[in-house]
């Protein structure tokens, strides 16, 4: 292995690592909105923090892709992580106790809840970033803009994200309006 | 308040992809912030703060132990 060879490949291992960081994320965004426009399961206040959350661990990654590598663009999906993981914890233990008004929304899925999901989500965007950084460092990733096809699936992944941001945006119009959330129904559409 | 953390989050990510860098990181920083705020509004409670009483970890009273031969 040359010298080049040898310096890119971090780069483009990294590459891949955002690229399949944010398919995961488009992934479980749209089986949220599969569960909320096919099942009829409208997100609570905190799911919808959830997903400001996973949206904001694709921002990082979309930086990535457009302005080069950066630690920041990292720190960013971090910290998103994190804020996923404290709405998360907190309405798990909301609604660990089944009582009057209390119950997790939603269906569950292979015997997990949503919110005991995103902890699962939460846990693991924090262990792939640290593995990542354990693995790689940050020394070659600097300056190397990824392999064409590698920027092209980045920005086909990275304008659907964007779609299905502005799909939630349009969505939470209808159900919230400018006043609190509720999952019993859409406040523009009539259902309150 | 629902509605801008999401206007802020889709200006973040528009301008992320398409617009200046200082546009994405401020509309960033503020849907972070007005999140955070939501978040702790929503889990505020009048009656309980921000407590969580309905979650014990102490024993209700302690189990009594009969040691053999001593039934009193």
């Amino acid at each position: 292995m040359n010298r080049t060879t040898g310096a890119r490949l971090p780069a483009t291992l990294n590459d891949l690592f955002q690229l399949a960081m944010m398919l995961t994320m488009a992934a479980i965004l749209t089986a949220a909105m599969v569960l909320q426009y096919d099942g009829g399961e409208i997100p609570c206040p905190l799911c919808l923090l959830q997903r400001v959350a996973m949206f904001g661990v694709c921002f990082g990654i979309i930086m990535h892709f457009r302005h080069g590598y950066s630690a920041r663009n990292d720190g960013v999906g971090m910290l998103f992580a994190l804020l996923l993981m404290m709405v998360s914890v907190r309405q798990t233990l909301l609604d660990i106790y089944p009582r009057p008004g209390h119950s997790y929304i939603g269906s569950a899925v292979l015997g997990l809840h949503m919110p005991v999901w995103s902890v699962v989500i939460a846990m693991a965007i924090l262990a792939a970033f640290a593995i990542k950084f354990a693995i790689l460092g940050d020394e070659h990733l600097r300056d190397r803009p990824p392999p064409a096809a590698l920027g092209r699936l980045a920005k086909l992944l990275s304008l659907y994200v964007i779609a299905i941001g502005l799909i939630n945006f349009g969505s939470v119009i209808l159900q919230c309006g400018a006043d609190a959330c509720h999952t019993s129904g859409y406040r523009l559409l009539g259902g309150l | 308040m629902m509605l801008v953390v999401f206007a802020t989050l889709s200006l973040a990510l528009l301008a992320a992809y398409c617009g200046p860098r200082w546009l994405a990181v401020a509309a960033m920083l503020a849907c972070v912030a007005l999140s955070i705020g939501l978040f702790l509004f929503e889990i505020y409670s009048p009656e309980y703060g921000f407590r969580m009483p309905w979650l014990q970890v102490e024993l209700d009273a302690v189990p009594q132990v009969w040691s053999r031969g001593d039934p009193a």
